[in-house]
């Protein structure tokens, strides 16, 4: 670097300080443009990293959406553009994403699919000046200002299937073990207090670092001499796989029972059918669940992708409810006014791939399912009709 | 004595022995041919693919082996003679072109599996008794052949001809081409020895683990830290490099909790980097 450039002249300061004037305007100037045209869904799903296997059904799901929609005449008239964005990623880079999606392409809304922490990041970066519909499995209390949750609740995944375990099943001593960040943590923290109102008690508590190269064989020796009835969990992906076949590995599967909180077809490809005896899962949408709903989606769905349709499961399915949820609630508002949306909100009905919802709270009550694994099939055992979220947010 | 310690005692044991093995492929490359192989891990991976694909064809087990010497030997051979051979002595270089091939071959591996979870099941199931406690046949019996598998290359590289004229090669590159050997050919087949190593690494944890395209992840940094501990060119030093990361970890997450044990890894390989570089045992 030669010395003339050691610092900002007054002339490439006065630039750029031009430059960021028009920078500025611009957003204002391109968005009367935009309105008329596209209705623009920026979808956030993992399309990198360790849980870019759900990409595919993601954005598979989200594009059945939004060709139905766009067929029956889109949003207030205008076709639906889906903007898949990557959130598989480090937070960081998912809100760098957003901060594009709002400024360069004036996105009307967000659709999320992707972990707590990022969403946790999301909500701070759009910070509700564009609707943020969140659509998997997450750990309860989310209420930030325009930001709408379709996502299964700890009231809903855990309360019912653990009362049912420990009464049915007899399960009374729970040992815990997650990934170390805030669903896992956020989750234990309800699941404790379900455990103690069906009068039964934690072993232990205990996480692995996320994203480390996790392995399980000096844990599962642990839970095996601790002896608890059940195990909670709250491992994602990888680790649970990994978890689950050293569990069964070690031969624990035969006594101890398990539920996984986020036990979705992938997974259970991964954990095989040598490791899924004895093993539960708590989830609103599996892709062999009964009714008509799910049977019209899975037509629609295979129809569409044929034999190469990515695997269905809960992560992916729940971009179509999403996508549907954003159609309703721009609908219902006349727009995407923030203020509009909030109270369009209460009691907006949708559909979604397991059938037809209502959101109070900005929150999806809904009917839930408890299955058990058989090889690598889930088996539903019993179904909980329209659970509440238990997380109503006031206005 | 308590069963529980009698088992944890094992997992160290199955810990540092297995660790032993998936690194044996990367001090063969790393610590021999001075090259920073990055790409160590998805030799791994394509190792267990190989296991999934013999078991998916209806084949036994026993026939993974093969088919990874072949794979892994092919490509091997192919990467060291295209981008390697240019590179040698140029470790950053090296560091930087199989970063390239380590992401060139997970996404080969994803147009041809995809993403999803394959599981390779396990082919002795069960567990016996051993001491009082029960532990998995299959990782007892890893333990056995990772221990088998150390003590033979030890014994070859120490007494065959080829083993001497393979030190001869690492001291002095120069002199050994003027004694006749060939060392372009001599470092190739080095090479090919290596991933091979890493494959068979792969098909023997391929039904304990996850098999997907980013699983060679979990393993390039441990492995790198045996070496970084243990110090390079040197059995020896590959085995003090196992017994400490793998020990340190199992014995850490046995007596604590898991995130400690990967704590004190890190920790641990921070503190040799930053006050024994060249490792337990230096290359003497």
């Amino acid at each position: 670097m030669s010395i003339q450039n050691q610092g900002p002249t007054r002339r490439t300061l006065l630039g750029a300080a031009a430059a960021g004037a028009a920078l500025g305007t611009l957003p204002g100037l391109i968005r009367p443009a935009a309105a008329a045209g596209e209705f623009k869904i920026g979808l956030f799903a993992a399309l990198s990293g360790p849980a870019s296997l759900f990409g595919p059904t993601q954005k598979a799901c989200a594009e059945l959406a939004t060709e139905e929609i766009n067929k029956s005449g889109g949003i207030l008239g205008r076709q639906i553009k889906l903007i898949p964005t990557d959130a598989g990623g480090p937070p960081a880079e998912s809100t760098k994403s957003a901060i594009r999606l709002m400024l360069e392409e004036n996105v009307d809304m967000f659709v999320g699919s992707h972990d707590s922490a990022t969403r946790e990041a999301l909500v701070a970066t759009i910070k509700g000046k564009v609707p943020y519909i969140y659509t998997p499995v997450y750990e309860g209390s989310e209420c930030a200002f325009n930001t709408y949750v379709i996502a299964d609740t700890p009231e809903q995944q855990i309360r019912p299937s653990v009362a049912f375990m420990m009464k049915d099943r007899g399960a009374k001593s729970v040992y815990l073990i997650g990934d170390d960040y805030v669903w896992p943590r956020k989750c234990n923290e309800q699941a404790k207090k379900y455990i103690a109102e069906n009068g039964g008690s934690v072993v232990a508590e205990e996480y692995v670092p996320f994203g480390a190269p996790n392995k399980f064989e000096e844990i599962v020796t642990r839970i095996k001499s601790a002896k608890p009835d059940m195990v909670l969990i709250t491992l994602v992906g990888a680790d649970n796989v990994n978890f689950n076949r050293t569990f069964a590995g070690f031969g624990l599967d035969k006594d101890i029972a398990r539920l996984s909180l986020l036990l979705e077809e992938n997974t259970l490809l991964g954990i095989g059918p040598d490791s899924s005896s004895n093993l539960f899962s708590s989830m609103s949408y599996f892709a062999n669940a009964p009714g008509e709903a799910n049977k019209k989606f899975k037509a629609a769905y295979f129809a569409k992708f044929g034999d190469k349709a990515p695997q269905l499961g809960l992560i992916g399915a729940d971009c179509y409810g999403g996508i549907y949820c954003a159609q309703a609630l721009a609908t219902k508002a006349g727009g995407t006014d923030a203020k509009k949306c909030m109270a369009a909100s209460e009691g907006l009905t949708f559909p979604t791939a397991a059938g037809q919802v209502t959101m109070r709270g900005r929150h999806v009550d809904k009917t839930m399912f408890l299955a058990t694994c058989k090889g690598t099939e889930f088996d539903i055992i019993k179904t909980f009709d329209d659970v509440k979220s238990g997380d109503e947010c006031k206005a | 004595m308590d069963p529980l310690i009698v088992t944890q005692a094992i997992n160290v044991l199955y810990g540092v022995s297995t660790l032993a093995v998936l690194a044996l492929g990367l001090a063969v490359i790393f610590g021999l041919l001075g090259v920073l192989n990055i790409a160590h891990g998805e030799f791994i991976m394509i190792g267990a693919y190989c296991a999934y694909v013999a078991q998916a064809g209806g084949w036994p087990y026993l026939a993974a082996l093969p088919l990874t010497l072949v794979v892994c030997g092919i490509l091997g051979a192919a990467v060291e003679w295209i981008m390697i051979r240019p590179l040698y002595r140029r470790p950053f270089d090296t560091l930087v072109a199989t970063w390239g091939l380590s992401l060139l071959l997970r996404k080969i591996a994803e147009a041809m599996f995809g993403l999803g979870f394959r599981s390779v099941s396990i082919p002795l199931p069960g567990t016996v008794k051993l001491l009082g406690t029960e532990y998995p046949i299959y990782r007892l019996l890893l333990i056995a052949i990772s221990l088998a598998v150390v003590t033979a290359l030890v014994i070859w590289y120490g007494r065959s001809r080829t083993g001497s004229r393979i030190r001869a090669m690492v001291s002095n590159p120069e002199l050994a081409q003027a004694q006749g050997i060939s060392v372009r050919r001599l470092a190739a087949g080095t090479f090919v020895v290596g991933t091979c190593l890493a494959g068979l690494g792969g098909v023997m944890v391929a039904p304990l683990v996850p098999v997907q395209p980013f699983m060679g992840l979990d393993y390039v940094l441990r492995t790198f830290f045996v070496l970084i501990v243990g110090g390079l060119g040197s059995v020896s030093g590959l085995l003090s490099g196992a017994v400490a990361i793998g020990g340190v970890d199992s014995v850490i997450s046995a007596a604590s909790n898991a995130a400690n044990g990967y704590f004190a890894v890190l920790g641990l390989a921070i503190l040799f980097l930053w006050l024994r570089p060249r490792g337990i045992v230096a290359r003497g």
